[in-house]
């Protein structure tokens, strides 16, 4: 007996979304730029331009978790990440900047831009406390969903991206399935 | 009027108390709930507090609700500034004895606007 495989059973058990499927880059941009108009200043624009991130990156993200799961991270340069430290200090920004001043308002950032994005998704999430550091790592490139825009001249990427590793590609014989 | 701002960022509580400030506020800040509990046991009890949702230790809305069960309480205004912005956790919030909701990010306006509501702008500024 043969099964003609309709793709119905991997669908049914393999119902995890991906970030493509759920939110676009667009919306992320735009959440972005509510953002740093609110935070950093009316007058600050994030033009949708790539650019090279230099070496020496910083990165601040917080996770989502729920039907979608996943972590929202901004990366830009250190030097980058420390003016935008003094923008959203204002005149209170102590000079010179500690570390953690840019922590702190650097993962600010990302809690409101994470916050944002968690809303546009499916619920209900949950959202963990922002982190500062080194990026974590794309686990499933099909599962990301990028902005890349310039602030001040200077690239920032904006990635949402999912914290699961692609689901294994069914073959048609497991689970007793006949060829 | 005094107002308590309650956040875990001191980027973001440098953000409300200085707007808060400029409508004529004198302002506190603490670090989480629990902080902000402290201040209100030590007798420093504000018109209105200002309170963040995702913090450590004590969270906004553990805050809201232990706030809510003690009646010498009972009469401040609290506000849950946050970026959790999904509508149960607005109705979750509202429930548990907050009066209003800001969603981060918001203008210096948009507080402005929400304080006008409550009726807690100094008469000076709300004319």
């Amino acid at each position: 007996m043969s099964t003609i495989d309709t793709g119905q059973r991997r669908r049914s058990g393999d119902s995890r979304p991906v970030i493509p499927e759920l939110i676009d880059e667009a919306t992320i941009r735009s959440i972005a730029e509510d953002a740093w108009i609110a935070l950093v200043g009316e007058e600050e624009i994030l033009l949708p331009i790539p650019g090279e991130l230099p070496d020496d990156v910083l990165s601040s993200w917080v996770d989502v978790v729920g039907p979608w799961t996943g972590t929202v991270v901004l990366t830009t340069g250190r030097q980058t990440a420390a003016e935008l430290t003094r923008a959203l200090l204002g005149d209170s920004a102590p000079e010179p900047l500690e570390p953690e001043d840019v922590t702190d308002a650097f993962g600010e950032i990302a809690n409101v831009v994470g916050g944002n994005v968690k809303a546009a998704l499916p619920g209900p999430s949950a959202l963990s406390l922002p982190e500062v550091g080194s990026a974590p790592a794309v686990r499933n490139p099909a599962d990301v969903c990028r902005v890349d825009v310039l602030w001040r001249g200077e690239p920032l990427t904006i990635s949402v991206q999912g914290a699961l590793p692609p689901l294994p590609v069914p073959h048609p014989h497991e689970n007793g399935e006949s060829l | 009027m005094r107002a308590l701002v309650i956040d875990d960022s001191r980027a973001m509580r440098r953000i409300v108390s200085s707007t808060l400030e400029n409508l004529g506020f004198e302002v506190n800040q603490a670090g989480h709930g629990g902080e902000g509990l402290d201040v209100l046991a030590g007798g420093w009890v504000p018109d209105l507090v200002t309170v963040d949702w995702n913090m450590p230790v004590m969270d906004g809305l553990q805050f809201v609700s232990a706030v809510r069960a003690n009646p010498a309480w009972r009469a401040m205004t609290i506000m849950m500034v946050t970026s959790e912005s999904e509508h149960t956790q607005i109705v979750r919030a509202l429930a548990a004895g907050a009066h209003e909701y800001v969603i981060k990010p918001f203008t210096a306006d948009a507080l402005r606007d929400k304080l006008a509501l409550l009726g807690l702008l100094p008469q000076e500024v709300a004319l």
